[in-house]
C-alpha cells in the first residue's frame, strides 16, 4: 500500500487504498491510553464479497458489486451524465455558482487540510484531506467535461474514470461531516464541504446511490410514514402522552402538550427522534413554554412532528419535498412562527436552505428555539434557582446552529445565567468541532461504520471534553450540553465506546433540561447522573 | 441480503441481524435465536410476555416503544430488562421479537 497517495490513486487496482495502522490515530491521554491500539475490527470477507469495499477500513453506504463489464461501462456514463449536470443552471440553480467558484478558485494551500478533523486524527491519510475528494472531481470534470480536457489533462493532473474510481468517490463522500471547518480557514473562500455535498447529490439524484440510513429509512420513511423514525402521526400522539406522564412522575410537574392548536404563535417542530431517545427534551421543552405561558402547539400531520430533513446532506429533491412538507402545515395552522427545536441540521435546512423554495405565503417566519429560549429565560417572568445546576457544564456547538447560522450568543447568555460551572471548549463558538456524527454519520452504523466514527470521526470532540474537564476531579458528574440529536447521538455513543462514564463520569443531555433543572420551586430535578439525583 | 439459519429454517436478516421478513417470525425463531444474544436456556414466561408486549406495540404503532415504556407497562425497571435481554431491550429485545432496527435519529 502506498503512503503518499494522489488523487489519480483512485483509479488504483488494489483491494483497499487506505488502511489505519496501531498507534497511527491520534493518542488519547489517561485514563483512555489502552484505546490507543485500537483500530477498527476488520470488515469480514462474507460480509463484503458483493459490495464495494475498496477505499479503507469501513464501508458506509455498501454499493453493490456490478455484475460485469458492461454494467461498469453504463454506470461510468451516468456518473458522466450526472458530473455534467452538476454545471448546468436548469439542473443545478441551487448550488451551481458557488460550486464553479470552488471548483475554479483551489489554490492547493492545504490550510483546509489542518482544519479538518477527520484528516488530523486519522494520523493525517492522505484521502481523508478535504481537498482530495475535491481533486478527484475536478479532475474529472476538466478532462471529460471540457473541451480538449484529455489533452491538458496531462498537464493540469491526470485521471483515470473507471468503475472504481466512482465506487471509491461515492465512499469518500460519506467520510466528511460536512462541518465546513474547511471552508471556514479557506483564504480564499472555497468550499470543500459543498463540493462534497454535491458528490453526494449527483450520486444519489442521478444513480440512486445513498447510505440507506439517510435515504430509504430517512427521508424516504418520513415522507411516506411522517418521521424517518418509522412513527406515524398516532405514534407521536402515544409517545408524547407518555411523556407528559413521565414529566410529572420526574419532576412533579403537569405539562400538556398541546397538538394542532390554529392560529397559536409558534409551531414547534422538535427532531422526532427527541421523543423516542430522549423524552425528557420534549418534555422540558413542554415545561418551560407552559411555565412561560408561551400560545404554541405541535402538529400532528405526517412530517410535521419530525423536523428533521436528511436531504439537506445528499439530495435536493428529498430536501425540497419535505421543506415545502414543514412550512405547508404551518401554513394551514396559521401559526405566526415555526420553532426549530434542538436539531442542527433542521435549523439549517429549514431557516437557510429553505429560504429559495419558500416563496409567497410559504415564507412562514422560522426562528431558531436557542433565540426562543434566550428570549423566555431573560424576560425575567421565570425564576432560576442556578445553584441547582452546580455542576461543570460545558456547551457543544452544533455545526449547523453555530458555524452555518451564526447563532452563538443566546444559548451561552442562557448558560452563563442557569449553569454556575459552565466552561468553553478549546476552540468553540463558530470554530468548534464537529462531534462526529454530523451529515447522516450518527445514525449510520452499518458494517462497521459506528467504530469509524466513535474511533476517528468523533475523536477530537472526545479530547475537546476531556479537555474541558480536565480540572475537574474524576469522581465529579460532569454535562456535556449539545442542543441537536445528531450530536447527543453521536456523544452517547463516544461516552458508551470509550466507557466514559464509568471513567470520567461524563454525562450528556439538552439545553432546555438544564433550564427546566435549575426552575425555582420545581419539585425534584429534571437531571439525573445514572441513579443519582442531580440534586436533592 | 445476509442470511441466518435458525433451527433449520433460513431467514433474511439486515447485516445486524435484525429480521427483515418480519410476517416470518415465529416463536422458534425467539428461542433459537436467544443463544447469540447472550440468553442462556429457554425463554422464560418473563422473556415471553416483553416480547409479546413489543409484537403488540409495533402491530399497533409501527415502531418499537421507548424503553422506559417497555420498563413502566411490564412493571420491570432498567435493571431486570438488562438482566432479561443482556445485549439491550433495543437491540436483544427487539431481535428476538422480529422488529425491524430502529431507524432515525434515536
Amino acid at each position: 500500500m502506498k503512503t503518499l497517495l494522489k488523487p489519480s490513486d483512485i483509479a488504483d487496482k488494489s483491494d483497499r487504498l487506505c488502511h489505519v495502522a496501531p498507534g497511527e490515530l491520534t493518542p488519547l491521554p489517561y485514563p483512555y491510553e489502552d484505546f490507543n491500539q485500537t483500530v477498527l475490527t476488520p470488515l469480514k470477507p462474507e460480509k463484503i464479497g458483493n459490495i464495494e469495499a475498496s477505499l479503507d477500513d469501513t464501508v458506509a453506504i455498501g454499493i453493490p458489486k456490478p455484475a460485469n463489464q458492461e454494467e461498469e461501462e453504463a454506470l461510468v456514463r451516468q456518473f458522466l451524465s450526472g458530473l455534467k449536470k452538476l454545471f448546468e443552471k436548469e439542473n443545478n440553480w441551487t448550488f451551481l455558482q458557488p460550486l464553479l467558484l470552488s471548483m475554479e478558485h483551489c489554490a492547493k494551500c492545504h490550510t483546509c487540510s489542518d482544519a479538518c478533523p477527520v484528516f488530523e486524527m486519522s494520523g493525517r491519510k492522505e484521502i481523508y484531506r478535504p481537498i482530495f475528494r475535491s481533486e478527484v472531481l475536478r479532475r474529472v470534470y476538466r478532462k471529460y467535461l471540457k473541451p480538449g480536457g484529455k489533452i491538458t489533462a496531462k498537464l493540469t493532473g491526470d485521471i483515470d474514470l473507471n468503475w472504481k474510481t466512482i465506487a471509491r468517490l461515492a465512499e469518500l463522500s460519506y467520510r466528511c461531516t460536512l462541518c465546513r471547518r474547511c471552508a471556514m480557514v479557506c483564504p480564499i473562500g472555497v468550499d470543500n464541504g459543498l463540493i462534497n455535498h454535491e458528490i453526494r447529490k449527483l450520486f444519489s439524484q442521478e444513480m440512486g446511490i445513498a447510505p440507506k440510513e439517510i435515504h430509504d429509512k430517512g427521508s424516504v420513511q418520513h415522507l411516506k410514514v411522517g418521521s424517518s423514525t418509522g412513527m406515524n402521526p398516532m405514534a407521536a400522539k402515544d409517545s408524547a402522552e407518555f411523556i407528559q406522564e413521565e414529566m410529572e412522575e420526574i419532576t412533579g410537574y403537569k405539562v400538556d402538550i398541546p397538538w394542532d392548536v390554529e392560529g397559536a404563535d409558534i409551531l414547534l417542530i422538535h427532531n422526532a427522534g427527541e421523543m423516542l431517545a430522549w423524552p425528557e427534551n420534549v418534555g422540558a421543552f413542554a415545561i418551560i413554554f407552559q411555565a412561560a405561558g408561551i400560545s404554541w402547539t405541535m402538529s400532528s400531520e405526517a412530517a410535521g412532528y419530525d423536523a428533521v430533513n436528511y436531504g439537506l446532506w445528499y439530495d435536493d429533491v428529498q430536501f425540497a419535498r419535505v421543506a415545502v412538507k414543514h412550512a405547508d402545515i404551518a401554513r394551514r395552522l396559521k401559526v405566526k412562527k415555526i420553532v426549530i427545536g434542538e436539531c442542527g441540521h433542521a435549523h439549517k435546512a429549514l431557516t437557510v436552505i429553505a429560504d429559495r423554495l419558500l416563496t409567497d405565503d410559504l415564507n412562514i417566519p422560522r426562528e431558531s428555539a436557542m433565540v426562543t429560549l434566550e428570549n423566555i429565560v431573560m424576560n425575567g417572568k421565570l425564576k432560576f434557582d442556578p445553584l441547582k445546576n452546580n455542576f461543570p457544564v460545558t456547551l457543544h456547538d452544533p455545526c449547523n446552529v453555530v458555524r452555518a447560522m451564526g447563532i452563538v450568543e443566546p444559548q451561552r447568555r442562557i448558560l452563563r445565567k442557569i449553569a454556575p460551572r459552565f466552561r468553553e471548549m478549546t476552540p468553540h463558538g463558530v470554530e468548534n468541532y464537529c462531534c462526529g456524527g454530523g451529515s447522516g454519520f450518527a445514525i449510520m452504523s452499518g458494517y462497521n461504520f459506528a467504530e469509524w466514527r466513535n474511533l476517528v470521526s468523533s475523536r477530537k470532540k472526545f479530547l475537546q471534553i476531556l479537555n474541558a474537564f480536565e480540572d475537574e476531579p474524576q469522581a465529579v458528574p460532569k454535562y456535556v450540553c449539545a442542543p441537536c440529536s445528531n450530536c447527543k447521538g453521536a456523544i452517547r455513543d463516544i461516552i458508551n465506546y470509550y466507557h466514559a462514564e464509568e471513567r470520567s463520569h461524563l454525562y450528556y443531555g439538552g439545553l432546555v433540561e438544564l433550564i427546566v433543572n435549575a426552575f425555582e420551586g420545581m419539585k425534584k430535578p429534571i437531571i439525573s447522573f445514572g441513579e443519582k439525583p442531580s440534586w436533592e | 441480503m445476509p442470511q441466518i439459519e435458525l433451527a433449520g429454517k433460513i431467514y433474511e436478516v439486515d447485516e445486524d441481524g435484525f429480521l427483515q421478513e418480519l410476517d416470518k417470525w415465529n416463536e422458534e425463531f425467539a428461542q433459537a435465536y436467544a443463544k447469540t444474544e447472550d440468553i442462556e436456556g429457554p425463554l422464560t414466561e418473563e422473556h415471553w410476555k416483553i416480547i409479546n408486549y413489543l409484537r403488540d406495540y409495533f402491530k399497533q404503532f409501527g415502531i418499537a416503544p421507548m424503553v422506559r415504556k417497555v420498563c413502566k407497562d411490564n412493571g420491570v425497571d432498567m435493571k431486570k430488562l438488562y438482566e432479561l435481554f443482556p445485549t439491550g431491550p433495543a437491540k436483544g429485545g427487539c431481535k428476538l421479537a422480529g422488529l425491524s432496527k430502529p431507524t432515525g435519529c434515536v
